[in-house]
């Protein structure tokens, strides 16, 4: 965080660090789309002079509409496929004589009207067309030089005043066309072609003579002075204006451009595309009839038991009782059975036994634990904005909250989506539901996004296709951002849908929070909740935090002080250094002013902390396919709708609003051919570990095809049937004959089908990082049941780039680790270990490695040692013998009684193991004795010195950090008894069965 | 023990990258088209592979300078600016006024490349030294330039350079990682990831620049629970017995799963890597003459010489991709001071570093980069600094099948623009790949439907280098 930051020790190469360069500027901007009046004029005097019929001209450069594509190209901004006077910026005049119909924006009808009228208009007074002059034969890379690097900076910094449009030409000097600069204007010729010095507008715009500088406000960039005085250098190249028009249109970015198409596009034929699998509406067939039908149990296990049969291949035998137990527990709510969970199950003797089991883990608070972190993943959810400049989104939490609570209540599926994209439209019957509702469109303001970018255009693009990639990969299982710049390469889905979809969230606004100051140049407002809803403040501020900002506070004001001091002396070196210096400085006051404004003084969140990311209606528009994605080569407009190949034909465009209510109401349907099938594939992969579908983010043709189609088309009109109700299907799943299966191995089967395709086991799964770590709590019993209010990263504000401000935030708590904070690009230590997801990617799929740095993480790591600990002590507490406990420690961690076998080796471990702790502490105490007396070599002395020196240095970083330091190292242990018992327990947790779901 | 090996990278490639691989054939051909025989070798993701190419390096080093370097006080000598200190220079930031090297510039070796006199060591290899003098980049900002370096984009999370080369090649130790980066300079992770590729491919992390939990230095263990914090090797060698009996009890009531053998795999490498890298880092065991010679002990140089000999370390096991970082190279001012500092830090360890891969004859076949994000400009900020200028900056290479004594591109006379032997960053990726013995055009991988490229859609190699 910045704040913190800035005060740290490298403040000044920080900010080197995040400063902007004019360079950078000129660099990220895309070609300046800016207007030239000159085109402009040339394409009224096209329109004027047209002959009325030429449209069969194979250059067509006369036909208006060709022309007006190209004005549009460099000068429609928002891309919304007309041009307003704010774009058109310059030369009002021309633009009231363009604007034919008076509606404020040139458009095609404008374009069209000049044409028809042209006797008409050509009795308005023609504007003046530049002349060659005495131009010498500029060569294409000149004019393509002059177009790209020359015009657009005459017309926005020059033509105001100096143009023949302008309303007041200043210094009677007219810059719009090349004789302009030679006649120059009251003091002389502003240009001498081929002599950069002797043209008095380059010394202008050097600002060398401070009597004469142009432009008067600001100075040009660097760059842009390079650009024109290499102009003047080749001879102040300007092409003749008839040329000019040719050469806009020869260099058309319309996707109706031939040869582009070509290039660019494929042929897609969006009705053949229909015929592929997942675009077809799901069918429900009638579940098979196994010849073995006896085993099934319901519809899932004749589908599984038909197509074993046809492969080949038997099930195995069922799971015994305690291993399904630990499966279900783990799979539903991510944390192990209880002994008396265990002992309830294995007591109970009903017909309905293992539903009472599905049923009671159903119900709690740890099934939504579990099955929201699930959606988080595929929600790419993260508190912070990721990618170069790291801006903490503090308020991200409150979408994690809503995801849980969902799931908790069991939301119907299709509403549960339908509020992530349009809550705020749908209607309400209370404040606190509006609220909520608000709460679950932060689905399309948490994404990953690049707050450095300088270029708002640019960057809202890129929003938006982080927020399209995320709803197709989510919600639909298709890759459709994919089609930004070039038609889909495997998918129906053509440049056009893509810019179709993208008009929906460009008409919407997105509000993700944050400030402007040192690397983040795009800040936007949040969504300020109604206060009379039932909602929780926020988190508390922690009294580490506080300190740290109450340090960072002092820093500031120090930095301040002697910013001003410098400032007095006067130092004009360092004037332009000092400038930059106040602003950061105020940039951070303000985001230490508005993160303290929402606390009160004993760090209690306030009411004004009812903030949440979100979206809203914008300002409806339709916008251009761009051309490769990039913004400088806008073609078509596209009307706002949904991709083509899965709508109706005559679904009709988007006429009021951004379209997002649309979008949702479409995606949130039992006519959508994907969604239903998605979310089952989903639900169906968290419970048998890979999906029917194996690429769950892809149902498209550069996915896998379902290894069980009609179970999928089963499995999804079930789930719609059911009212989308994913807790009746996972009860449905979790219930089958085939969900009861040992995962042990056979070798008939798997030497018929070794990837288990067809389930005649259960696949053993590992547990994920979150699970892992919650077990480990849990068997310690250390966890609480409580969930946290807000996240620790609810308390901070700014550029998240200081490792203590990280360490701070990812402090080790005893809670869920859904609930523990989830920056971009940091992972808290003790989930880093097991294939953490990346917070940057839509993750459907976990990956499931086992590598020795898992090992080194369960053998050595410190929390995990600390939970070894408690866990021995809550052993050591156990009334009995000493097998008494060893029974307990394995019920505990895994489910089930020790084998005799088993008994004898932990019992013959804690002996020798307490033996040889023993040991170590008489060796140590007479080695210590023996230290003293001996001298010791003189590499051993150096050695021991470097180590005291660097334990030194090391509680001094302590103490500079105020007392935050990491995780402290565990205590060490010298009753060799819980010695051994602490080893004995994290055995427990190092051993292959704790982390795998049997 | 290669059985073992064996087995342990076959499970290290996890469910969702086979089925990538698998997905997209194209993957599936990349691994096999990396000169594997057995359409098993698609599993063994790090054991080595042979080149597409014949390799000229077998291992890189890569030294990186983060904060940009300033190459006309270094390596790109300007003998025209070096002249016109003080005078303004037309078309850059107001007032800018040239500002010549305050070093002296001598030719050094038989080749004569003229090198400052702020790498008064390093000047002893110059015959070594390959400089790319027309080196450019897009975007004169740290973190994006930086991540343009490492992964050759800078709008999209890619995989590393380091992640690469070990998808391409494997390493030739599985006993430890087979990319490591020390220090890595207030970068993300992204700067050292695997991306898309399989998560083997990612670096391993040793140290950070003095912000991390674990730092760079003899008391803090540098890798991530490489040590226990209070259990002996013995102790934890019996913990380990009991961890083992139970797993194979556990996998015989299991019938043999390989998952299961894979857990008890990952635990002996771990035990191993506890037992190896930490001696591998440890200089405590060094001479002390050779400590001196990379300027370990002296408080400039005691940090990367310190990188550098454990760079040499990791090298001689085997490691495939080294990166060590240095910082303190973004002089906007205080030049003279500051700029020297940098150069002083790691001037001598790179030369102990170069001599001691001479020594042991294996120069030819490790590829030393040095080079930073971008350069600066000939024109001065304030008067004793200089802007970031990503138009011109050298980098430099070393062994690896690169000329030594060689000097290929150049800036204009005042160093701002590269105008000869210009080289992208996907360039620079194209050469280095290519002296691995890798081809930057077939080296892909399948990912979201789509074949990406380390070299994304450019890229060429600079062959006037090769020796």
């Amino acid at each position: 965080m910045d704040l913190a930051r800035n005060l740290g020790e490298s403040a000044r190469f920080q900010g080197e660090f995040a400063r902007p360069l004019a360079d950078e500027e000129t660099a990220m901007k895309p070609l300046s789309s800016a207007l030239c009046v000159a085109l402009a004029a040339g394409i009224l005097g096209l329109a004027l002079t047209a002959p009325a019929a030429s449209p069969a001209s194979p250059v067509q450069e006369r036909d208006p509409g060709r022309a007006f594509e190209a004005l549009k190209r460099r000068l429609d901004k928002n891309l919304d496929g007309k041009i307003s006077k704010e774009e058109f910026n310059r030369g009002q005049r021309a633009f009231k004589r363009l604007d034919a119909d008076g509606d404020g924006f040139l458009t095609q009808a404008d374009a069209d009207a000049l044409a028809g009228k042209g006797k008409v208009a050509s009795d308005q007074p023609r504007p003046e067309l530049p002349s060659e002059g005495t131009a010498p034969q500029a060569t294409a890379e000149q004019i393509e030089f002059f177009e790209t690097n020359v015009r657009p900076v005459l017309v926005e910094k020059c033509f105001k005043c100096h143009s023949t449009d302008s309303k007041r030409i200043k210094a009677g000097l007219t810059l719009n066309t090349r004789e302009g600069f030679l006649t120059g204007g009251e003091s002389g010729p502003a240009m001498v072609p081929g002599d950069v010095e002797a043209s008095s507008f380059i010394e202008a715009i050097r600002y060398q003579n401070p009597d004469f500088e142009m432009p008067p406000k600001e100075r040009l960039s660097d760059q842009q002075i390079a650009d024109l005085e290499s102009w003047v250098r080749m001879g102040a190249p300007w092409p003749s204006e008839p040329d000019m028009g040719s050469m806009e249109m020869s260099a058309a970015g319309s996707t109706d451009d031939a040869p582009h198409k070509e290039s660019l596009n494929r042929h897609i034929d969006i009705d053949a595309g229909r015929q592929f699998w997942s675009f077809q509406p799901p069918v429900r067939s009638e579940p098979p009839n196994p010849e073995h039908e006896g085993w099934a149990r319901s519809a899932i296990d004749r589908f599984l038991l038909a197509n074993m049969e046809t492969t080949g291949v038997a099930p195995v035998d069922d799971a015994d009782d305690r291993t399904w137990l630990r499966r279900v527990t783990f799979d539903l709510t991510g944390l192990p059975p209880t002994p008396e969970d265990i002992a309830a199950f294995l007591d109970d003797s009903s017909k309905e036994r293992d539903a009472h089991v599905v049923d009671r883990l159903l119900a709690s608070n740890a099934y939504a634990e579990r099955w929201g972190r699930h959606w988080l993943d595929v929600a790419r959810y993260a508190e912070s904005s990721g990618k170069e400049q790291n801006v903490v989104y503090p308020h991200a939490w409150r979408y994690r909250d809503w995801v849980l609570a969902a799931f908790r209540a069991d939301m119907p599926y299709d509403r549960f989506l339908k509020l992530q994209l349009a809550g705020d439209l749908v209607p309400v019957s209370d404040e606190t539901e509006h609220a909520w509702n608000q709460i679950a469109t932060g689905y399309l303001a948490i994404g990953s996004k690049g707050h450095a970018n300088r270029d708002r255009t640019r960057f809202q693009l890129d929003m938006v296709d982080e927020q399209i990639d995320a709803m197709s990969q989510g919600m639909l299982g298709l890759t459709v951002s994919c089609a930004r710049c070039h038609d889909h390469k495997f998918d129906p889905i053509p440049t056009k849908d893509y810019y179709a979809l993208a008009g929906i969230f460009l008409s919407t606004d997105t509000h993700f929070g944050t400030l402007r100051g040192p690397g983040n140049n795009q800040p936007s407002d949040l969504l300020a909740l109604p206060q009379a809803a039932d909602l929780p403040n926020g988190p508390d501020m922690g009294p580490e935090v506080r300190r740290l900002l109450e340090r960072g506070r002092e820093r500031l004001d120090k930095a301040s002080q002697e910013t001003m001091e410098m400032e007095a002396k006067g130092d004009k070196a360092d004037a332009a250094q000092t400038a930059f210096q106040k602003r950061t400085q105020a940039d951070q006051e303000r985001l230490l002013a508005d993160l303290l404004a929402r606390f009160d003084d004993r760090g209690r969140a306030l009411p004004k902390n009812r903030l949440a990311m979100g979206v809203s209606e914008g300002e409806p528009r339709d916008i251009a396919v761009l051309e490769r994605g990039e913004l400088d080569r806008p073609g078509e407009v596209v009307p706002r709708n949904m991709p083509q190949v899965l709508r109706s034909p005559d679904a009709p465009p988007i006429r009021a609003g951004s379209g997002r209510l649309e979008l949702a109401t479409w995606i949130a349907s039992a006519d959508n051919p994907l969604t239903a099938r998605v979310w089952a594939n989903r639900v169906w992969l968290h419970l048998f570990g890979s999906g029917i579908v194996p690429t769950p983010d892809n149902f498209g043709a550069a996915g896998l095809p379902p290894t069980h189609p009609e179970l999928l088309d089963w499995l999804a009109t079930e789930l719609v049937a059911q009212g989308w109700s994913t807790k009746a299907l996972i009860r449905e799943i979790t219930l089958s004959h085939a969900y009861r299966l040992s995962s042990r191995s056979d070798r008939a089967a798997e030497a018929i089908d070794p990837d288990v395709r067809t389930l005649w086991r259960m696949p053993k799964r590992r547990l994920e990082s979150e699970a892992l770590r919650d077990a480990m709590l849990a068997v310690a019993g250390t966890l609480s049941d409580a969930a946290p209010v807000g996240s620790a990263a609810g308390t901070f504000e700014g550029v998240l780039r200081n490792e203590q401000v990280a360490q701070i935030m990812l402090r080790e708590q005893p809670v869920r680790s859904v609930y523990l904070p989830a920056p971009r690009g940091f992972v808290m230590d003790t989930l880093a270990a097991f294939d953490a997801p990346d917070s940057e990617f839509v993750t459907g799929d976990r990956d499931e490695t086992t590598v020795a740095t898992q090992a080194l993480f369960l053998m050595n790591d410190s929390e995990v040692l600390r939970l070894a600990d408690a866990f021995a002590g809550r052993l050591l507490d156990i009334p009995g013998s000493d097998d008494d406990k060893i029974r307990a420690g394995f019920e505990l961690a895994l489910g089930r009684q020790p084998t005799n076998g088993e008994r004898h080796a932990v019992s013959a471990f804690l002996r020798d193991y307490q033996r040889e702790v023993e040991r170590t502490i008489e060796q140590d105490a007479s080695q210590g004795k023996a230290k003293d007396a001996a001298p010791s070599s003189d590499r051993q002395r150096q050695r021991d010195q470097a180590r005291a020196r660097a334990r030194e240095k090391a509680r001094e970083l302590a103490r500079q950090r105020n007392g935050a330091p990491g995780n402290a190292a565990p205590e060490p242990l010298r009753d060799p008894r819980r010695a051994a018992w602490s080893a004995f327990a994290q055995s427990l947790f190092q051993g292959a069965e704790f982390r795998v779901i049997g | 023990m290669n059985d073992a090996i064996d087995r342990l990278n076959r499970i290290a490639l996890s469910r969702r990258d086979a089925l990538r691989a698998l997905s997209c054939g194209f993957g599936m051909l990349a691994l096999r088209g990396l000169g594997s025989a057995s359409p098993l070798a698609a599993e063994n993701l790090l054991a080595a592979k042979a080149p597409m190419l014949p390799a000229r390096a077998k291992r890189v080093i890569f030294l990186c300078m983060t904060g940009a370097p300033s190459h006309v006080d270094t390596f790109d000598y300007k003998p025209v600016l070096n002249q016109s200190t003080g005078k303004t220079l037309s078309g850059y930031r107001k007032g800018a006024k040239l500002l010549g090297s305050p070093w002296q510039f001598r030719q050094h070796g038989k080749s004569g490349l003229w090198l400052s006199e702020l790498f008064p060591q390093l000047a002893a290899h110059a015959d070594d030294l390959c400089l790319l003098r027309g080196m450019h980049t897009d975007l004169p900002a740290h973190p994006q330039a930086q991540t343009m370096l490492h992964t050759g984009s800078i709008q999209f999370v890619r995989p590393s350079m380091g992640a690469w080369t070990l998808y391409g090649l494997g390493t030739e130790n599985t006993n430890l990682p087979g990319f490591v980066t020390m220090n890595p300079q207030g970068g993300r992770a992204q700067l050292y990831g695997s991306a898309f590729l399989p998560a083997t491919y990612q670096g391993l992390k040793i140290g950070t620049d003095g912000q991390g939990r674990r730092r760079f230095g003899q008391e803090q263990p540098p890798v991530e629970d490489i040590k226990n914090p209070r259990q002996s090797a013995k102790l934890q060698r019996k913990q380990l017995d009991l961890v083992q009996r139970l797993n194979e009890e556990y996998s015989k009531r299991e019938k043999n799963d390989d998952g299961i053998e894979a857990v008890i795999e990952s635990y002996e490498l771990a035990y191993r890597m506890q037992s190896e890298l930490p001696d591998l880092m440890d200089l405590a065991a060094v001479k002390p003459s050779t400590l001196e010679a990379y300027g370990i002990g002296k408080p400039e140089t005691d940090k990367f010489g310190r990188q550098c000999l454990t760079a040499l370390h990791l090298a001689k096991a085997g490691v495939r991709f080294i990166e060590v970082g240095a910082g303190g190279w973004d002089t906007h001012r205080n030049m003279r001071e500051d700029l020297a500092k940098a150069c002083t830090a790691v001037d001598q360890p790179i030369a102990a570093l170069l001599a001691d891969l001479k020594r042991s004859s294996m120069l030819d076949e490790t590829l030393v980069l040095w080079g930073g994000e971008f350069g600066r400009t000939p024109y001065a900020q304030g008067d004793d600094g200089r802007d970031h200028n990503n138009r011109g900056f050298t980098t430099w290479m070393a062994g690896g099948g690169v000329k030594g004594g060689f000097s290929y591109g150049a800036t204009d006379e005042l160093g701002i623009e590269a105008v000869e032997g210009r080289l992208s960053i996907h360039d620079w990726h194209a050469t280095i790949l290519h002296l691995m013995g890798l081809d930057h055009e077939r080296l892909t991988f399948n990912y979201a439907g789509r074949d990406f490229r380390l070299t994304d859609v450019s890229g060429e190699v600079a062959r006037e280098i090769l020796a």
